[in-house]
C-alpha cells in the first residue's frame, strides 16, 4: 500500500529534504504533492486523495495553525491526519496543536528516523480510525438473499 | 551579551548545523578586529526577527562557500546540480531552525511569534560595522567564519 502525502512548506528547499529524508525512512509513497502554504493545501486536499499533510507552522498567506483548524472543521478533511514539522517548538506551542487535534510533531532540526517513526504511528492511527468510522455492510443475511 | 545566552545561542546553532547539515562550527570566544578577515570570500545575509513580550532581531552572515556547502548536504547533492536561489532558501532555512529552537529554549511559555526570513547576497562583508554591534558572536567553520549578530 502506498500513500499520497501533501507537504506544505514555504521553503522549496525544505520540501526537497522532506520528501528525501520520507523517501530515505522506507514509507511506501504514491504521490507528493506540494504546498508552499495553507491555502494552496487547502486547494490541493480538495482535489486530491491525500493519506498524510507534513506541515509547517510558520508560512506566508495561511500558517499551519489555520490550515490545521480549516481542515478541523470539514467533515471529510478531518480525518486526514496532519503532523507539523516545525521550529516552533514551545511546549505552549505544542499544547495549543494537541488541543487543535495534530496527528503528530517534528521538531527541527530532525533526524530521519524521527520523521519515519511518526509518519508509521499517525499513518495506522489513521487507518484504524478509517475502518471505524466507515459502515461496515451487515454481518448477517437470510440465505434466500444471495440466490443469484 | 548574557553569557547563558551566548551559550544557549552556540548550542542552537552547533546543534542545527550538525544536524541538518553535518557541518561543526567552532565558537571563537575572543573575537578578532576586521584586519584578520582581510580578502574573504562573498556572504550571505540571513535574517530573522520575532516580536512578543520580547523582541529581536538575529542576523546570520554566511561566507558563500558555507552556505553552498550546508546546501549540498542538505539536499543531497553534488554543488554543479545546487542553484543560487537553493542556497539562499537554505540559508533563510537556517535561521528559521537555529532561531526558532532558540525561542523554544528562552521563551517556553511560547509567546514569541517568528517573522518570516529573507536572505541576500553580500558582495562584501561590512565588517567593521558587524563588530560595532553589542551582540556579536563568532563561530569558526571549514569554510571561513560565520558571523552572529543578536539585537534585542
Amino acid at each position: 500500500m502506498a500513500f499520497n502525502i501533501l507537504v506544505a512548506d514555504d521553503s522549496a528547499t525544505m520540501r526537497t529534504v522532506v520528501k528525501k529524508t520520507v523517501e530515505m525512512a522506507g514509507v511506501p509513497v504514491g504521490q507528493f504533492f506540494e504546498a508552499t502554504h495553507g491555502k494552496e493545501a487547502l486547494e490541493i486536499l480538495e482535489n486530491n486523495w491525500i493519506d498524510v499533510i507534513l506541515s509547517d507552522i510558520n508560512m506566508p498567506v495561511m500558517g499551519g495553525m489555520e490550515l490545521l483548524q480549516t481542515i478541523n472543521q470539514d467533515e471529510d478533511l478531518r480525518l486526514i491526519p496532519l503532523v507539523f514539522i516545525t521550529t516552533e517548538s514551545s511546549e505552549a506551542r505544542m499544547d495549543e496543536a494537541r488541543e487543535l487535534g495534530v496527528a503528530g510533531y517534528i521538531k527541527k532540526p530532525f533526524q530521519p528516523e524521527t520523521i519515519k517513526n511518526v509518519l508509521y504511528e499517525v499513518l495506522e492511527k489513521a487507518f484504524q480510525q478509517r475502518i471505524e468510522t466507515t459502515p461496515q455492510p451487515a454481518a448477517d443475511h437470510d440465505d434466500d438473499d444471495l440466490d443469484f | 551579551m548574557d553569557t547563558q545566552l551566548k551559550q544557549l545561542i552556540e548550542e542552537t546553532f552547533g546543534e542545527v548545523f550538525e544536524t541538518m547539515f553535518f557541518t561543526f562550527l567552532e565558537p571563537i570566544n575572543e573575537m578578532p578586529g576586521p584586519a584578520a578577515f582581510v580578502g574573504e570570500d562573498a556572504y550571505i545575509q540571513a535574517d530573522i526577527s520575532y516580536h512578543g513580550p520580547s523582541a529581536g532581531r538575529f542576523s546570520v552572515y554566511l561566507p558563500r562557500r558555507l552556505a553552498a556547502n550546508i546546501t549540498m548536504n542538505f539536499l543531497g547533492v553534488d554543488d554543479d546540480e545546487i542553484n543560487p536561489e537553493q542556497v539562499l532558501d537554505t540559508a533563510k532555512e537556517t535561521v528559521n531552525m537555529a532561531v526558532g529552537s532558540l525561542l523554544g529554549k528562552i521563551d517556553p511559555a511560547g509567546e514569541s511569534k517568528l517573522h518570516i526570513p529573507s536572505a541576500s547576497e553580500l558582495d562584501r562583508l561590512e565588517l567593521a560595522e558587524i563588530l560595532e554591534e553589542s551582540g556579536v558572536l563568532l563561530f569558526n567553520s571549514d569554510y571561513g567564519p560565520l558571523w552572529v549578530v543578536y539585537e534585542e
